[in-house]
């Protein structure tokens, strides 16, 4: 493994890197946004982002699936390389990277269609045409975003009529559906109720093991229960890049993190 | 819901108890090894005590990052709270064995009046008893074994008094110096036993949430601990 030269790494775990980032910087425009990028995201885990509001965290997930290229001025420096190909590469096509790189919002935001295709629609959008291979498709999504047994009968219903924490496990299964390789949760607890929120977390132990998950949380006790590993953000100085201040197992940062300003965020000191 | 975090908790427990197992053999094995003059045996029961070390720094760090990440409570919190002192508990004991299996090094050579023998194998046969009450209370979480601890322990107790009269009627300087190593094994084997009990107590305290003191234990005997 390459070292890291941007943050501060406290015993790793083992397995493949999916997404390796190194020196990474990012711009909006003339605002240098993040700086001295370097992680390695380690396959078939959860990997927590966490800092105080305004500190990249958000901005360096959506690097990971070229989401910023939507937003005009935006430019990057470094390399993001998933499965060891540079995402930002010539040829490579940023929907088709979308879809094997799947994005989960803190706002659920279903399709105003039915449950059935508001999963259907991703694959149908790829050419899936056929109702039996779609079906198949739509219900297995469903069951691995623990959400079938509760809509197999409602399947015509409209997405939006569904609770909030079913919205979200709905937008889930609406990602499985074009079954991608990394999962992208922004906040995705952040708008729904307790109970909600544990089958959300109690979801990401079980997909994991087949899909890499990263997520961005304000909530420091849900990257502590959720994730293998944990990387803390900071921006220091306003008007300054954000960096990544430590990257390591989530056990090690939460018991003995090895930089004060960790140390500091994750006992309520400030943020 | 939260399987992971269940199944950690069962597989520290799990730990502990294994830990106890092992314990168990090294505080059975360092008394043969005293009654027998069995060196060999005292050297493999030292040597154990590393393994015994590793796994319990171990199962610390384990029950540390448990409570960081997973933020137990009521039950949890008293398990992963209790486990943490059962396992202090063990390591104690662990280290007593060791210095019992010492006292084997010492009085091998030698022998010396047979009834000091005879006390030393009683004794350590009481002991091996608690331990088994103990772990298999633990185990189990059965409180009606775990508050026969005590009771199980006071003739242990006696017997070591009992060591100190047999103490008292040698003549020869040699063998006040062998048996100074028998009443030394007999007083560690007697806080070995003390040691069970207390986990007795956590054993209460982790399923009531009570904190309840058996009478006098090894954190009120009002004298310096041994280790």
């Amino acid at each position: 493994m390459t070292p890291l030269s941007g943050a501060a790494r406290p015993e790793a775990l083992e397995g493949a890197a999916k997404f390796t980032v190194r020196d990474l910087d990012f711009y909006y425009g003339d605002f240098h946004a993040l700086t001295g990028m370097n992680i390695d995201v380690r396959e078939n885990s959860v990997t927590a982002f966490i800092g105080p509001s305004g500190c990249g965290k958000s901005t360096f997930l959506r690097c990971l699936n070229r989401m910023n290229d939507l937003i005009p001025g935006t430019r990057i420096d470094g390399t993001i390389t998933l499965d060891g190909e540079d995402i930002y590469g010539p040829g490579v096509d940023p929907v088709d990277l979308r879809r094997r790189v799947g994005m989960i919002f803190q706002q659920p935001n279903p399709f105003p269609m039915s449950i059935y295709d508001n999963v259907a629609f991703g694959p149908r959008l790829h050419g899936i045409k056929k109702k039996e291979e779609l079906d198949q498709i739509v219900e297995q999504a469903l069951m691995r975003a623990n959400l079938w047994k509760e809509v197999k009968d409602i399947m015509e219903r409209g997405g939006l009529t569904l609770s909030g924490g079913q919205q979200q496990r709905l937008c889930i299964a609406r990602v499985l559906a074009v079954q991608p390789d990394v999962l992208l949760m922004d906040e995705p607890c952040s708008a729904i109720d307790p109970t909600s929120v544990q089958k959300v977390e109690d979801l990401m132990a079980e997909l994991k093991s087949s899909v890499t998950i990263i997520i961005v949380t304000h909530n420091m006790q849900q990257a502590a229960r959720v994730s293998d590993e944990t990387a803390f953000f900071l921006q220091e100085r306003q008007g300054e890049p954000a960096e990544l201040i430590e990257f390591g197992r989530t056990a090690e940062i939460f018991t003995s993190p090895h930089d004060r300003r960790t140390e500091d965020y994750i006992t309520g000191r400030f943020g | 819901m939260r399987e992971g975090y269940r199944n950690e908790l069962k597989a520290i427990k799990a730990e502990v108890v294994d830990i106890g197992r092992l314990v168990i053999e090294m505080t059975r094995d360092a008394t043969v090894s005293l009654v027998e003059g069995d060196v060999d045996l005292a050297e493999r029961v030292i040597a154990a005590d590393d393994q015994v070390d590793v796994r319990v720094l171990a199962l610390e760090e384990r029950t540390l990052e448990t409570i960081a990440t997973q933020f137990p409570v009521a039950r949890d919190l008293r398990l992963l709270y209790s486990l943490a002192h059962v396992n202090i508990h063990m390591e104690r004991m662990a280290d007593l064995a060791v210095n019992i299996s010492k006292a084997t090094r010492r009085t091998a050579e030698r022998t010396g009046p047979r009834t000091m023998y005879d006390l030393i194998r009683a004794q350590g046969n009481l002991v091996h008893r608690v331990l088994e009450a103990m772990l298999e209370a633990f185990e189990t979480n059965d409180l009606e074994l775990a508050y026969k601890l005590k009771e199980m322990d006071e003739p242990i107790d006696h017997l070591f008094k009992q060591f100190f009269r047999e103490l008292s009627r040698l003549q020869e300087e040699d063998e006040i110096e062998w048996a100074s190593s028998m009443v030394l094994a007999s007083r560690y084997l007697e806080r070995i036993a003390d040691h069970a009990v207390d986990i007795g107590e956590r054993l209460v305290y982790m399923v009531t949430g009570e904190f309840e003191a058996f009478d006098e234990s090894v954190t009120d005997e009002g004298e310096p601990p041994a280790t």
